[in-house]
C-alpha cells in the first residue's frame, strides 16, 4: 500500500478498489450529500452489497476508536513509537494535535 | 422491546451487525455504571445535537477551539461539562487535549463519568455513521429504562500515561482505554470491533483476513484514511 494516499487525496493506494473507498470514507465524514451518494454508488457498483455493507461497518469503527483514543488520551504503545517513527514524520501524523498525547511522553 | 432495524437498508445488512446494533441501543436505555438510563440516552441525544451546534461550527473553524467562547446548544438534561465532552469529543475530536480534560474535572466532572460518556458517544457515532453511510435515516433513540448505576470502579486503574486511569492489563492502550468503566470496553471493543472490523486477537497479524466482502487491505486502507481524516495520531 502506498501510504500516502492515506493522507493526500487523488494518490493511488494500489490497493483494489481504493480510490472509491477512500472517497467513500471521505463522503461519510464530510457534508456534502450528493458526493455521498456518489461515492456509495460507486462503492456499490465496485464491491456489491456486501462490500458497501462491510465498507460503512470499517468506517463506522474508526468513527468510535478514534474518539476513543482521542477522548482518553492515550499515548502510542511503547513498541510501536521507534518502528514507526520515519514514517510518521513522512506522512505528518507527528503533526496532529492529537500526537502530543504520545510525544509529550515520549520526549 | 429495543429493536434496531436494517429491513429498509438499500442492501442486505448482516444479522450480526444489526444484533450488536440492537444490543448497543438496549444498553444505551439501561442504567450504566456511572449514567442512568435517562442520562444515557441524553448522551446519545446531546451526539446528536452537536452536529447542528453554533458553538461547536464556530470551534471547528477556528484554528483553535479554545478561542471561542460561548453555550453549546443543548437538549439541557445534562451538566454543562457533560455536554462540553460530548460535544468537543463528536465534533472536534483530534484536537481535545489534556487541559481541556483536566478543566472538565475541575469543574466536576468525574473521571468514570467521563469514561463511560466516551463509550457512550464512540458507539452512537458509530451506529449513526453505519446508518449515514448506507444512506439510511439514523435510528430513534431507545425509552430510557428506570434504575440506578452500578457505581463500581476498578480498583487497580491507575494513571499510566493515559489521561485516564486504565486497567494495567498488559493489552494495547487502545484497547484497555475504556478499562475505568469495565462495560464500556465491552460494549465498544469486545462487541463492536469484531463485528464491525476484525477479532481483536488478529489485528496485529497483519496477513490475517477476516473473510468479508472487502479485504485486509481495502479494510485498513479505510481505517487508516478515516483517522487521518480524524487528525487521530493513534
Amino acid at each position: 500500500m502506498e501510504l500516502t494516499s492515506v493522507v493526500t487525496p487523488g494518490v493511488e493506494s494500489g490497493v483494489p478498489h481504493g480510490a472509491c473507498l477512500t472517497a467513500f470514507a471521505e463522503a461519510v465524514l464530510g457534508t456534502d450529500a450528493t458526493a455521498l451518494v456518489a461515492a456509495r454508488q460507486q462503492v456499490l457498483a465496485e464491491l456489491g452489497p456486501a462490500g458497501l455493507v462491510d465498507a460503512a461497518a470499517v468506517v463506522a469503527t474508526f468513527m468510535q476508536m478514534d474518539r476513543i483514543a482521542d477522548g482518553a488520551g492515550i499515548p502510542l504503545d511503547a513498541a510501536f513509537v521507534e518502528p514507526t517513527q520515519e514514517m510518521r514524520t513522512r506522512l505528518g501524523f507527528n503533526d496532529f494535535a492529537s500526537a502530543q498525547n504520545t510525544l509529550s511522553v515520549v520526549t | 422491546m429495543i429493536d434496531v432495524s436494517y429491513i429498509t437498508a438499500p442492501c442486505p445488512v448482516r444479522a450480526d451487525i444489526e444484533e450488536a446494533h440492537t444490543f448497543f441501543w438496549q444498553k444505551l436505555a439501561a442504567p450504566g455504571t456511572w449514567w442512568t438510563g435517562a442520562e444515557r440516552v441524553a448522551i446519545g441525544a446531546e451526539v446528536r445535537q452537536a452536529h447542528h451546534c453554533q458553538l461547536c461550527q464556530e470551534r471547528k473553524a477556528a484554528l483553535s477551539p479554545t478561542a471561542i467562547q460561548g453555550t453549546h446548544d443543548t437538549g439541557g438534561v445534562l451538566p454543562e461539562t457533560a455536554v462540553e465532552m460530548i460535544h468537543r469529543v463528536t465534533t472536534d475530536p483530534g484536537r481535545l487535549s489534556k487541559r481541556w480534560y483536566d478543566d472538565l474535572l475541575a469543574q466536576g466532572l468525574s473521571d468514570t463519568h467521563y469514561v463511560e460518556a466516551l463509550g457512550v458517544v464512540g458507539r452512537t457515532v458509530s451506529v449513526d455513521s453505519f446508518c449515514r453511510g448506507l444512506g439510511l435515516p439514523l435510528h430513534p433513540l431507545p425509552t430510557p429504562v428506570a434504575g440506578e448505576p452500578s457505581r463500581r470502579r476498578p480498583l487497580e486503574a491507575t494513571l499510566d500515561g493515559a489521561w485516564v486511569p486504565m486497567v494495567p492489563n498488559g493489552q494495547a492502550n487502545v484497547i484497555r482505554a475504556l478499562s475505568l468503566v469495565p462495560a464500556e470496553v465491552h460494549l465498544s471493543i469486545e462487541v463492536l470491533l469484531p463485528i464491525q472490523y476484525m477479532e481483536i486477537s488478529e489485528v496485529r497479524n497483519l496477513p490475517s483476513d477476516p473473510g468479508r466482502a472487502i479485504s485486509r487491505s481495502q479494510i485498513e486502507l479505510l481505517a487508516a484514511r478515516v483517522s487521518a481524516l480524524n487528525q487521530c495520531f493513534y
